[in-house]
């Protein structure tokens, strides 16, 4: 089955333009011009991959991330306008797994894209069953549960937790994150890490201003522990 | 023309101050003087009426004395009254009758003498022994040739009028004193609506473009503060104008080149099936497309510098890790990397993907203007991290080695850019240097240590705070 992009763009030439670019990389692509028509096209038919523009008429792309996001794990790949602004941070704590800024190279977007979708299906067979303290990790199953309860994590978070659990105790420095779990070199985002640590612990720690679990390191990174 | 000044140029202040001073001392000086004299010859036309009149006074007792017996001449002279020094001496028929031994006639002035014998009363001022006199001489009214003199000590009064001298010599000191006090007051007030608008100037200088001078009461310098602060106004609005402009057209620039992107990219996707003079010309497209997106992503940051409303994403980043990587990412020329071994765990605080622009884009500069980097080094001087970048190109004249921070001044003449093949739009060291800044850092160019032609940019960023130990975390290549 072709993989699904549903792409949420007001402007219609780029719109038009980043379609014909990614139906090149064999892709299937479906356009919407506003929050709500995605949204409506979304519960219609799921898509393998949802690509936000922030700046939309009427519904922003924040809410719109949000909406999906509620009942959805799907890989979200934000469009900004600026790298520096909240705009980036807003976006990952909406729930988006990746942003981009415009005006981006197509070539970056598809490989962010293709670092998504290996995400989403990786799941290594092998993994034993993972214990800390009240927190279990199934990562052959893609299940975690906290004392007993089973919790949702999107993929990028799921990702990031199994990669902190792979090595319990050890830092992991933020390039290692984000080289391992989003596929980036050396220069990638450090915030992308922190909102989704953040994001982390907010549905695996029982008090997320106090984790006990996903402890920041300073000056170095993060570990897992029990 | 400027006249040849032996002295430094002293500031208003100072001037102020001296000329207060300086008439305070005239004033002062006058006065003490013309005291001091009117004192003086007061005091002394009074001691002498004072001792004349004693003396012809006594004069007359001792004629009166001599002639009415033959008298004991001493006696007589010790029963006239005097005052306390003053020592009456008695000259009769040629022999001198001192009424106090140590003033006899050698302590009278001979001019005197002879004027007194001649038959005159005479009075005269004179020095004796080193001190002040007045002698006083009466040619006695006798048949015997008899003369009184009195001579009279005024060395108290030298003295009282020497210590009145001194007290004046004080007060036009201490008048002087206040004179510059009061000028140096009076100057400090008169400049400090000055000063405020010089500060006020200097604030706007450095950016802070809401600065405003306080109006005033004072209807002579509400004009100065008013028409200062019109002019900060209309500067601020000027400049807020032209980076709204900026900022505006780089966003608008965005959506189309964004579609540009995109397009280009499906023509390059297509580019085999295209007839060889497409492909020529999409070539040259995606060429400058791309130098396109590089400038307009330039002049997007510059106007966030500019519209004040950059932050950095700071973290603790390890310096020689950083470096390594941002040559690594910028070229993949092979520069011969310099790393101070000692800096190995060594982190600052940085945005990293902006010290990687840095750090690229002055690597980009050596590839364009200097024939390529040929050395980058990373050592620890003093408390800071300094990060320079070498290449053996021309090198830059010590007269553009600010001007080559500036937007759009490539430092260079319009035939060696030509050379370079016109690229490079002339951002990328002004963004060196306003993310070097935004740091807290320092950049600059100087020759090469080693003496050879080339430009070496210097990078230095503050405070490297102790070194993290690392975990072996890091080491993922």
């Amino acid at each position: 089955m072709a993989t699904r992009i549903l792409t949420v763009e007001d402007d219609e030439r780029i719109r038009t333009a980043v379609k014909l670019a990614l139906e090149d990389e064999g892709w299937t692509v479906e356009e919407s011009e506003t929050g709500e028509e995605a949204l409506a096209a979304f519960s219609r038919k799921a898509a393998d991959v949802v690509l936000i523009d922030i700046m939309l008429p009427g519904l922003d792309g924040f809410e719109v991330c949000r909406r999906i996001r509620k009942d959805s794990d799907v890989p979200i790949v934000m469009v900004t306008a600026r790298a520096d602004t909240h705009d980036v941070v807003a976006g990952l704590e909406a729930g988006a797994d990746d942003y981009l800024t415009k005006p981006f190279a197509p070539k970056e977007l598809s490989a962010r894209i293709r670092a998504l979708l290996r995400r989403a299906r990786a799941s290594d067979p092998a993994s034993p069953h993972l214990r800390f303290g009240d927190l279990e990790i199934i990562p052959d199953e893609g299940v975690v549960r906290r004392a007993g309860q089973e919790i949702h994590l999107t993929k990028t978070e799921f990702k990031l937790l199994v990669e902190l659990a792979s090595s319990p105790g050890r830092v992991f420095s933020r390039e290692v994150l984000l080289e391992r779990v989003w596929g980036y070199g050396y220069f990638g985002d450090g915030r992308l890490v922190d909102v989704h640590v953040r994001r982390l612990r907010t549905k695996v720690e029982n008090d997320p201003a106090n984790p006990q679990h996903v402890v920041t390191v300073r000056g170095l990174g993060y570990k897992l522990q029990a | 023309m400027k006249r040849p000044r032996f002295l430094p140029r002293l500031g208003l202040r100072a001037r102020i101050t001296i000329a207060f001073a300086v008439g305070a001392l005239l004033l002062s000086a006058l006065l003490a003087a013309s005291t001091w004299g009117f004192t003086r010859q007061n005091q002394l036309d009074q001691r002498s009426t004072s001792a004349t009149t004693l003396a012809v006074a006594n004069a007359e007792n001792m004629a009166q004395g001599i002639n009415a017996a033959t008298p004991d001449l001493q006696e007589l002279l010790q029963a006239q009254p005097r005052p306390t020094g003053a020592h009456p001496i008695l000259l009769y028929e040629g022999d001198w009758y001192p009424a106090d031994p140590s003033y006899g006639e050698d302590a009278l002035p001979r001019e005197l003498i002879e004027v007194v014998q001649g038959g005159d009363d005479a009075r005269m001022r004179y020095t004796y022994d080193g001190e002040v006199y007045l002698a006083v001489g009466v040619k006695l009214d006798t048949d015997v040739d008899a003369a009184y003199f009195e001579v009279v000590s005024l060395e108290e009064l030298e003295q009282t009028l020497e210590t009145l001298g001194f007290s004046l010599i004080a007060a036009a000191l201490v008048t002087t004193l206040c004179g510059a006090g009061l000028g140096w007051w009076a100057a400090r007030r008169v400049l400090r609506p000055l000063n405020r608008v010089g500060a006020a100037a200097k604030d706007i200088a450095r950016g802070d473009l809401a600065t405003r001078v306080e109006a005033s009461d004072d209807p002579d310098l509400a004009q100065l503060a008013e028409s200062f602060n019109e002019m900060a106004a209309a500067l601020e609005q000027r400049i807020e104008r032209d980076t709204r402009f900026a900022s505006n057209v780089s966003h608008e620039l965005r959506s189309p080149l964004t579609t540009l992107s995109a397009s280009i990219t499906v023509l390059e996707n297509h580019r085999d099936d295209m007839p060889e003079r497409a492909r020529a010309a999409l070539d040259l497209m995606v060429a400058d497309v791309n130098r396109f997106r590089q400038l307009i992503e330039d002049l997007l940051e510059i106007s966030r510098f500019d519209a004040g409303v950059m932050h950095l994403d700071v973290y603790e980043v390890r310096v020689a890790e950083l470096v390594m990587q941002a040559v690594g990412a910028a070229t993949d020329a092979d520069i011969p990397l310099d790393i101070d071994s000692e800096l190995a765990g060594v982190v600052v605080e940085a945005d990293k993907r902006r010290l990687m622009r840095v750090i690229a884009n002055l690597i980009d500069n050596a590839a364009k203007y200097g024939g390529g980097a040929t050395r980058v080094e990373l050592r620890q001087v003093d408390d800071k991290v300094q990060i320079a970048v070498e290449d053996d190109g021309p090198g830059i004249p010590d007269e553009d080695r600010d001007r080559i921070f500036d937007r759009f001044s490539r430092g260079l003449s319009a035939a060696d850019r030509r050379t370079s093949g016109g690229e490079g739009v002339g951002l990328g060291l002004s963004l060196v240097a306003e993310h070097i800044r935004l740091h807290k850092g320092r950049v600059f160019v100087e020759d090469r240590p080693d003496g050879r032609s080339g430009a070496r940019f210097v990078v230095q960023l503050p405070a490297a705070r102790g070194s993290a130990s690392s975990n072996g975390n890091s080491a993922e290549s």
